[in-house]
């Protein structure tokens, strides 16, 4: 078994290439992409200009709540006419205390990104993925429910 | 090839149809399960990588967490393959034979568990840094609310100690039976520690794939070893029926066990090669021993001898006819199929001729065999008779050579002038570790290519 280096060399190489190879095909969704609800949102302005409103409190509406690899978590958002004034999560339960962490602080971002850009397409936070996903879809979920009313 | 025509006038006219031969390796196939391990270890490796992001590596703690990560995966998987070098899976043992087997064993041991450890400390100074905590505090944490984090740790534990009881120094104080539950507590401690891969580990939390893929493979492991461990040898043990027929004592200390069994002429084993013997009798039956065979089975007899240096082997002397005998193998390369020149060299030392003198039966007559048997003293040469008889039929000859390791010593001059055409032939040399050494030394030095020097030692 003199080719034994060789062998297993050239088998690690070739898994670690298949793998890699695998997972690019696979391009990570990324998350506006993948609310499938997101042309509803885009429309979502107008229908809402279209019932009259004064400086009226917000209506709010809760998501569902989402699972994800590491807890489960929903969204709760606010809006005061056709402005989301407010987003929150009631519900963070994760299974073990760097998930709650890592979940908090990509939350805070979040919170930060979807008053900005005033709907659920944001991108999601790196490094905290499923939070991300999890956080858009239940948002997305709850401005529809808000908007169907 | 040699026949029932080789066959010696041993057990006093009992001429028996001599059993199967073990099957000739294939290398190709080891080779193959090499590549395959390769494979393995490249598609963890990358699995851990791809489950990384920027953002998670840069952040606090990130990098320690991530190699932590890494050290994990790429630890376990290398535990999972030396359980599965130890399994023995017959076509890549074929090949390597299990002395190979457990030398691969023992050099991949250092790093699974050194990875394993590193795992442990990285993730707790990663996760710390990330919470901006103490170690200890993180330490509390981790092992006490995460899922499955203490068990694993627990695991981690008798991983650490399987490779503290390995440390030769050590080893050499424990007994053996120490050693033994201590390696059986691996397979628990990668059961155990199994859990906390799957539901904390960033390659597999979300992904159902590499969970089941990483499932399978484990299950498979498993399998492995009950198929190879456990199954065959009960199967064999119970398709051959051995029971000991009758122990007669060689020389000082030394005994040959007969056991009597059904159907060996069906048993594929090679001369040169060993079984694991388990006597089913009170105070015997609970361990098993690797012990050449003495001669070819003669069914239905097979006859193995024993020199009583430990526990086990003096009470085998003591055994009485119709105990039950479960076996596991045969094993080892110490075989014909090995040769790769016409012509051999068989050098034994004390109870290393067993393996000898049942190799020696199952070579061509053209190997023209030279025979060198050392011992203390005469008296130790035991089987003489039988070997002079095979060495005689085969046109070769045999060198006895007596006295203290001193006086009777295997150096580079007097291998040259007893053998002269030594370049030329095969080399094959059993007995006790330093012998086997010092002998292959020798032979290299002599200018003997490692292919043609063929080894099998044991540990006393």
């Amino acid at each position: 078994m003199k080719r034994a280096p060789l062998l297993l060399f050239a088998g690690t190489a070739a898994g670690f290439i298949s793998v890699l190879g695998f997972h690019l095909r696979q391009a990570p969704p990324t998350v506006a992409g993948a609310s499938p609800s997101g042309g509803a949102s885009a429309a979502s302005p107008s229908k809402a200009g279209l019932t009259p409103a004064g400086p009226v409190a917000g209506r709010s509406a809760l998501g569902p709540e989402e699972q994800y690899g590491y807890g489960v978590l929903d969204v709760e958002v606010t809006e005061s006419g056709t402005r989301i004034t407010d987003v929150s999560v009631p519900l963070l339960q994760t299974a073990e205390p760097t998930s709650q962490q890592i979940s908090e602080q990509a939350i805070a971002m979040l919170r930060a990104e979807v008053l900005s850009a005033q709907s659920a397409r944001v991108d999601a936070i790196s490094g905290a993925t499923y939070t991300s996903a999890a956080y858009l879809s239940s948002l997305q979920a709850a401005i529809d429910k808000l908007h169907a009313r | 090839m040699p026949t029932a025509a080789g066959a010696p006038k041993r057990q006093k006219g009992r001429a028996a149809p001599q059993g199967r031969r073990s099957p000739a390796p294939r290398p190709a196939l080891a080779g193959a399960a090499l590549v395959v391990a390769g494979i393995g270890l490249g598609a963890t490796t990358a699995l851990t990588i791809t489950a990384e992001s920027v953002g998670q590596l840069t952040a606090t703690g990130g990098l320690a967490t991530f190699v932590g990560n890494l050290t994990g995966m790429v630890g376990t998987y290398l535990a999972l393959l030396m359980v599965l070098l130890v399994s023995r899976i017959p076509l890549v043992e074929q090949v390597v034979g299990q002395d190979g087997l457990l030398r691969w064993h023992r050099r991949l041991a250092p790093w699974p568990i050194s990875l394993l450890l590193a795992h442990a400390l990285l993730l707790v100074a990663g996760y710390a840094q990330a919470a901006r905590s103490g170690p200890w505090h993180e330490v509390n944490t981790l092992l006490f609310s995460y899922p499955d984090v203490l068990i694993a740790t627990i695991g981690l534990g008798l991983i650490c100690l399987a490779g503290v009881v390995s440390i030769r120094a050590i080893r050499q104080r424990v007994r053996r039976e120490v050693w033994w539950a201590v390696h059986l507590g691996m397979y628990l401690a990668l059961a155990i520690s199994f859990a906390h891969v799957i539901v904390l580990g960033p390659s597999f939390v979300g992904h159902p794939l590499t969970q089941l893929v990483w499932s399978v493979a484990w299950a498979a492991t498993a399998g492995v070893v009950l198929a190879y461990r456990v199954g065959l040898p009960v199967l064999r043990s119970f398709r051959y029926r051995l029971r000991v027929a009758e122990v007669r004592p060689e020389g000082p200390g030394v005994v040959s066990v007969i056991c009597r069994g059904q159907h060996l002429d069906r048993l594929a084993v090679s001369g040169g090669q060993f079984f694991f013997w388990r006597f089913l009798t009170r105070g015997m039956w609970w361990q098993a021993h690797p012990y050449s065979l003495s001669a070819l089975p003669q069914p239905p007899f097979v006859r193995l001898t024993v020199k009583g240096v430990g526990d086990h082997s003096a009470a085998l002397a003591r055994l009485r006819p119709g105990t039950r005998v479960a076996i596991e193998g045969p094993y080892g390369i110490f075989t014909r199929h090995s040769q790769r020149r016409s012509r051999v060299l068989l050098i034994a030392a004390g109870i290393g001729v067993t393996a000898v003198r049942a190799l020696l039966e199952d070579l061509p007559r053209s190997a023209r065999p030279v025979v060198l048997l050392r011992a203390t003293q005469r008296a130790d040469l035991v089987l003489g008779t039988e070997i002079a008889d095979l060495v005689k039929r085969r046109g070769g000859q045999l060198h006895e050579l007596t006295g203290n390791r001193m006086a009777a010593v295997i150096d580079q001059y007097s291998l040259r002038r007893t053998v002269p055409d030594l370049k030329e032939r095969d080399l094959y040399v059993c007995g006790p570790e330093a012998f086997v050494t010092g002998v292959v030394e020798v032979a290299r030095s002599l200018g003997l290519p490692d292919e043609a020097i063929h080894h099998e030692a044991f540990a006393l």
